[in-house]
């Protein structure tokens, strides 16, 4: 008989909703849903994303069972064993660190949102830190920084639907066709009604490919590119006077700031032509409703929150705020990673965005929770490194749904410091590099084995439901952290996840009023939500009310300043990290789906441009080594026209072409968010590719070898 | 030209097109069924191979499938007579292709490939005709020209096959469609950039521009 299971999909923050289709206890298909921002779509992702929960081997396998390292090797034990030997080595090393030694992340990926709660309540109440940071650190951070100081909230200040209604968008730094398509579905429905498309990359992504205007700025301007946009506003008056002076603080000091960004000298920067400058600043001036959207291209630079900050300042300065189809919107990633920060899965916040520096908000954490609470802002997951490796602070690492090894920069110096450890507990759904450090591991449900909610980017709170049932052996995220407090003398008992939804929503005014029943009935809510009767919030900063501490918004711009690593006579071309459409994340989950997979696969690609191709003697499609001062891969060239000469492109997904192997870890003073988009390499042609091709067969094959620790035997 | 018996296609708009590949793993994923696609038992052992491809120049990106040419070059210059018209689409019979290629030297749209046929996740072996592999004699790989039958073969489960059914009334093959929409690529696209032109309908001159071809 089959069933059909109403979701959300697991892949990116467009909050897509699809019914998983199940045949026998097992998941054979997906349909799309009529959910709030898809209306019925879905991308190959959420068509053809769903295998892995059958644990088909390809790239990894599913964990099923607590696994402990005992003399080296990773044993299966019973969860009796590794919760009492997790909860005594985190007790000891408390005892004779303290309660900072201790590092925790939470998953902006499958375990959603209630499991989130609960992990940075462990860290805070049970273990007693503020140590708990998750991949938004290496993604959005610098808009949950930036957009929180400019105007109060740190996300998308309008809806995914909305775009579509807009006059003129201005993308920055965004690719929504690989990253989002389903947002990408209404870009094109904006521009097909007739809005103006502004699009500043270095690429000729598919957006810029249909812009009216495409602004290819060299990578690593963008606030020359942002500054020089402020001066046109200001210097030609199109700024609106009336509302910068009603709703926008600090324009004097803005104005002094941009006055030396003329277009001219930002040309000379960011190789975009000046006159494209003007005419785009007063298209999006003149524009009644204007959108600006961005992404990875502005957050992964060490200058991000200057940028995020110096965009929002546009949208202030022209008064596309607090209406339907304007604003800004940080295009979430990751699928719940909303979520994880709304959760307060951050050093510095609470759920629901509350300090933990403010003594009121802790003394209310602390009655509900029942114990006092740490008053300090905790470390940030890329600090990590180096607090173990140089300052010796940190002893303990508990990492739940992320794999580090893959997903951040630098990752030789990131398994070093694994590796000096004193215990790295990894709680995840699939073996993965992060794992093979892991002292002890904890295997949970999967997305389509539990019930719970997700964020989508833009603010909707939406159900997860279970499909199926998970493997004998493994648990819920939520249930697992909450049996290590308890060993750890933290009792924590939870009923279902619903539960622990409506203990959050009690200490969240934002979130207060978003019960399951509501989600329910609505399909979803758009947070903030305050109350049982309000039906939730499409767009933010109503009446132009911010919800900054003066109530105004900020406005702000900076000098630029170049990236850290530039090209050099040894390492020559610049290497930025990116998406594909096919693949997600660390590709645990897309990788382990055979239709995805066989669509692209190891080693990944290298996209390069017609004349660095030409002088490496590099064909399309050959493989090709690609080192920098911190690594070396082997990655497969796709040659481009849509490449500037000078600048190459790794997606990094792929195991084999790590390109995290390569990439930098220089961070953003603020947000300390790594700059993935710029380092520099060098590229070698490979003569012999056959034997390139069979050492990446043997690559890839050792390296599933390594990740069937733990797979039930056939 | 008499146009009730014009032959329906499948167009692709670039302006909606964000080259997402969707199309290309649905258009794989209807036409291997039998070869565990699509279902979640076994593994899918083959090469996605579609029968449409999504194609990313300096200017452009959008899939191309084939015209379904009412004077099909590609069937002029096949020399075994396995590329037909029938019910309203220019068909490639598989068993009787011979893989000379001259079909995909003669499309002037690059819309025929040829490749190794699949049967039960499997390469399918010539009866045959053998090659030295791994220094022994093994049966050849049979390779075969694929291109975009507008799914008229892809049996749906619960139906007939897709696009059979010209009748009037509600059958079951109607019902499994709407299951299953096809062209699966048409069904699929979430940026709703390909279409289904369909054949005899409307004048001449509009198929040309929706074709995109005036």
């Amino acid at each position: 008989m089959e069933n059909k299971i109403l979701t959300v999909c697991p892949y990116c923050g467009s909050g897509c909703q699809l019914y998983l289709l199940v045949e026998n206890g097992q998941v054979v298909g997906a349909e799309p849903a009529d959910g709030r921002t898809n209306e019925g779509n879905l991308c190959l992702k959420g068509h053809y994303g769903w295998d892995f929960l059958n644990d088909p081997q390809l790239l990894t396998s599913r964990l099923r069972k607590p696994m402990i390292r005992k003399e080296g090797v990773l044993q299966e034990v019973s969860w009796e064993e590794a919760i009492g030997f997790t909860a005594e080595k985190l007790s000891a090393i408390k005892e004779k660190y303290g309660p900072d030694a201790i590092m925790g992340t939470g998953s902006a990926r499958g375990p959603g949102n209630e499991a989130n709660y609960v992990m940075q309540k462990f860290m805070r109440a049970a273990i007693g830190t503020n140590n708990i940071d998750h991949c938004a650190r290496v993604c959005h951070g610098p808009s949950v920084a930036g957009l929180t100081y400019s105007l109060g909230d740190g996300a998308m200040s309008n809806s995914i639907p909305e775009i579509e209604n807009t006059d003129l968008l201005l993308i920055f730094g965004y690719n929504a066709a690989v990253t989002h398509p389903i947002v990408a579905r209404r870009i094109v429905k904006a521009k097909q009604k007739g809005a103006t498309l502004i699009v500043a990359d270095p690429r000729k992504t598919e957006s810029a490919r249909i812009a009216d205007t495409w602004l290819p700025l060299k990578g690593g301007t963008n606030m020359a590119l942002v500054n020089a946009f402020g001066h046109v506003l200001v210097e030609e008056e199109l700024y609106d006077k009336d509302y910068v002076s009603n709703f926008v603080q600090g324009f004097e000091e803005y104005k002094a700031n941009v006055e030396k960004y003329t277009p001219e000298y930002a040309e000379s920067i960011t190789g975009v032509r000046a006159s494209d400058i003007r005419k785009v600043m007063r298209q999006y001036a003149k524009s009644d409703k204007a959108m600006i959207l961005y992404g990875m291209g502005v957050c992964q630079f060490a200058q991000a929150v200057d940028v995020v900050k110096g965009l929002a300042s546009l949208a202030l300065l022209t008064g596309h705020f607090g209406r339907e189809s304007v604003g800004i919107g940080p295009v979430r990633g990751q699928n719940n990673v909303q979520g994880s920060c709304d959760m307060g899965a951050l050093p510095n916040v609470y759920p629901g965005y509350q300090s933990v520096e403010d003594a009121k908000i802790r003394k209310k954490f602390e009655k509900a929770w029942g114990t006092p609470l740490p008053d300090k802002t905790g470390y940030r997951l890329t600090e990590v490194p180096h607090l173990i490796l140089k300052e010796n602070k940190i002893k303990a690492y508990y990492i739940f749904g992320e794999d580090p090894v893959q997903s951040d920069p630098n990752a030789a110096e990131l398994r070093e410091a694994l590796d000096q450890l004193e215990l790295v507990i990894v709680q995840d759904i699939f073996m993965n590099k992060t794992a093979l450090h892991a002292d002890v591991i904890l295997p949970a449900t999967s997305w389509g084995e539990h019930d719970g909610v997700y964020s989508s980017a833009d603010r909707g709170f939406q159900r997860i439901r279970k499909a199926v049932e998970p493997p004998a052996g493994v648990k819920p995220d939520w249930q697992i952290i909450s049996e290590v407090s308890t060993a750890m003398g933290y009792p924590m008992a939870y009923k279902n996840s619903e539960e622990i939804w409506d203990e959050m929503r009690k200490l969240c005014p934002s979130f207060a009023g978003a019960s399951y029943s509501k989600m329910e009935a609505l399909g979803g809510v758009q947070w903030p939500c305050p109350s049982e009767d309000h039906p939730g919030t499409p767009y933010l900063y109503q009446g132009n009310r911010f919800t900054t501490p003066s109530g105004k918004g900020q406005l702000f711009a900076c000098e630029w300043r170049a990236p850290l690593e530039q090209p050099d006579a040894e390492y020559p071309l610049t290497l930025s990290t990116v998406r594909e459409v096919g693949h997600y994340s660390v590709r645990t989950m897309t990788g382990n789906c055979r239709a995805l997979s066989q669509l692209s696969d190891e080693p990944g690609n290298i996209q390069i441009s017609l004349e660095d191709a030409a002088e490496h003697g590099i064909a399309d499609g050959e493989l090709v080594q690609v080192y920098s001062r911190r690594g070396q891969i082997m990655a497969r060239a796709q040659v481009s026209s849509r490449i500037k000469k000078g600048a190459t492109y790794m997606t990094y997904h792929f195991w084999i072409g790590a390109c995290n192997e390569l990439t930098v870890d220089y961070l953003d003073p603020v947000s300390k968010t790594p700059e993935f988009k710029y380092c520099a390499v060098r590229l070698e042609a490979i003569s012999d590719q056959a034997q390139a091709e069979a050492s990446i067969r043997k690559q890839y094959a050792e390296l599933r070898k390594q990740m069937l620790v733990g797979a039930v035997p056939e | 030209m008499n146009r009730a018996s014009s032959n329906s296609l499948v167009i692709a708009e670039a302006a909606k097109c964000i080259g997402c590949k969707a199309c290309e793993l649905a258009c794989f994923a209807v036409h291997n069924r039998d070869n565990g696609v699509g279902t979640a038992v076994g593994t899918v052992t083959m090469p996605v191979l579609p029968r449409l491809y999504v194609i990313r120049t300096d200017s452009f990106t959008m899939p191309v499938q084939c015209r379904q040419c009412e004077n099909a070059p590609c069937a002029g210059a096949c020399p075994v007579q396995a590329i037909r018209q029938q019910d309203g689409v220019i068909a490639i019979d598989a068993e009787a292709c011979i893989g000379c290629k001259a079909c995909a030297l003669a499309c002037p749209f690059g819309a025929i490939s040829l490749y190794k046929a699949y049967s039960g996740g499997a390469e399918l072996p010539q009866p045959l005709l053998q090659e030295r592999r791994d220094s022994k004699l093994q049966r050849k790989t049979r390779i075969t020209a694929y291109k975009c039958d507008l799914c008229r073969n892809t049996e749906i489960p619960g139906g007939s096959a897709a696009g059979e059914d010209a009748g009037g009334g509600r059958s079951t093959a109607a019902a499994a469609r709407d299951r299953n929409p096809f062209p699966a690529c048409v069904a699929v696209c979430p940026e709703k950039a390909l279409r289904l032109v369909e054949g005899g309908t409307g004048s001449s001159r509009s198929l040309n521009r929706e074709g995109g071809i005036s």
